[in-house]
């Protein structure tokens, strides 16, 4: 499957990286000052940061593993 | 000083939440290429460790929901929970809550839902609770709110009932209970009603505040 865009895993990581810092910072906030928003924001918005930074790293994982498998297709066909 | 399972972890999730945080600076400042290393690495810190976190705090925020700390922090909770913490008071609420059974969780014991479904129905209610006070009482005064507070439905006498199993001789010997014994299985007759054990909490017109 073709993705409509180009991924650059180094950018891609790099975003990840800056999401799930934010959600760790949410997750501790309500670790330290547990009152109904913080627990709420970390149970939405921190988790939330942190799924989708996990999904840009499996994303980028699997377009990884393919290009790779994709090379050595390639290479294999050159010299066959 | 005494170690509850909770404070463990929450020493676990900070734990977890820095390791991932260095793994994921570490690579932001040394930015290394993408080779099976940094992957490793990375699955950690974007996967393993921030999913520790995750787990644990869950099971601490959880927790603190059912703590009266937790329903307190609406202000205007503060004279329901202040009662329930005085030990001189002789609210119904506040006599539970010196019952260790009850203790720090009696906002929680008393008003949850009970059943398979009961911790989920009850956080559902607890979101429309943030709600109504985000909308409604969150700029007046206590004494401005205090007459507006009511519950979403009556309290249910099977609450009542996870304790008082009313099966017992000496509680058909009030001969109120005996002469109201189906109304109040049926819950067209509240336990809490005023005149028989209510009201359970200080109120505006009842209880002095």
């Amino acid at each position: 499957m073709k993705l409509p865009f180009e991924i650059n895993p180094q950018r891609f990581l790099r975003l990840a990286a800056f999401l799930a810092l934010a959600g760790l910072a949410f997750m501790v906030w309500s670790l330290v000052d547990p009152r109904p928003i913080p627990i709420m924001a970390a149970m939405s918005v921190g988790q939330g940061l942190g799924t989708l930074s996990l999904l840009i790293f499996a994303l980028v994982v699997l377009d990884d593993a393919r290009r790779a498998s994709k090379q050595k297709a390639d290479k294999d066909q050159d010299s066959g | 000083m005494e170690l509850s399972i909770s404070s463990v972890l929450v020493v676990l999730a900070l734990g977890s939440a820095a390791v991932a945080a260095a793994i994921l600076v570490w690579y932001l400042v040394k930015r290394p290429p993408l080779m099976w290393t940094t992957k490793i690495a990375l699955l950690l810190g974007l996967g393993i460790f921030p999913l520790a976190t995750a787990a644990t705090g869950n099971v601490v925020g959880f927790q603190h929901t059912m703590s009266r700390e937790f329903c307190g922090g609406c202000h205007v909770m503060e004279p329901f929970t202040h009662d329930v913490g005085n030990p001189s008071s002789l609210t119904l609420a506040a006599r539970h809550s010196r019952n260790p059974s009850f203790g720090d969780h009696s906002c929680y014991a008393c008003h949850e839902d009970y059943g398979m479904f009961g911790p989920v129905t009850t956080k559902l209610n607890g979101l429309r609770h943030v709600y109504e006070y985000w909308t409604r009482f969150h700029s007046m005064t206590i004494e401005e709110a205090l007459p507006q507070i009511e519950m979403f439905k009556p309290y249910p006498n099977k609450n009542c009932m996870q304790c008082h199993s009313t099966q017992v001789p000496t509680w058909y010997r009030v001969p109120e209970h005996a002469a109201l014994d189906r109304e109040v299985r049926s819950g067209q007759v509240s336990c809490a009603s005023a005149g028989c054990h209510g009201p359970i909490h200080p109120t505006t017109d009842g209880v002095p505040l």
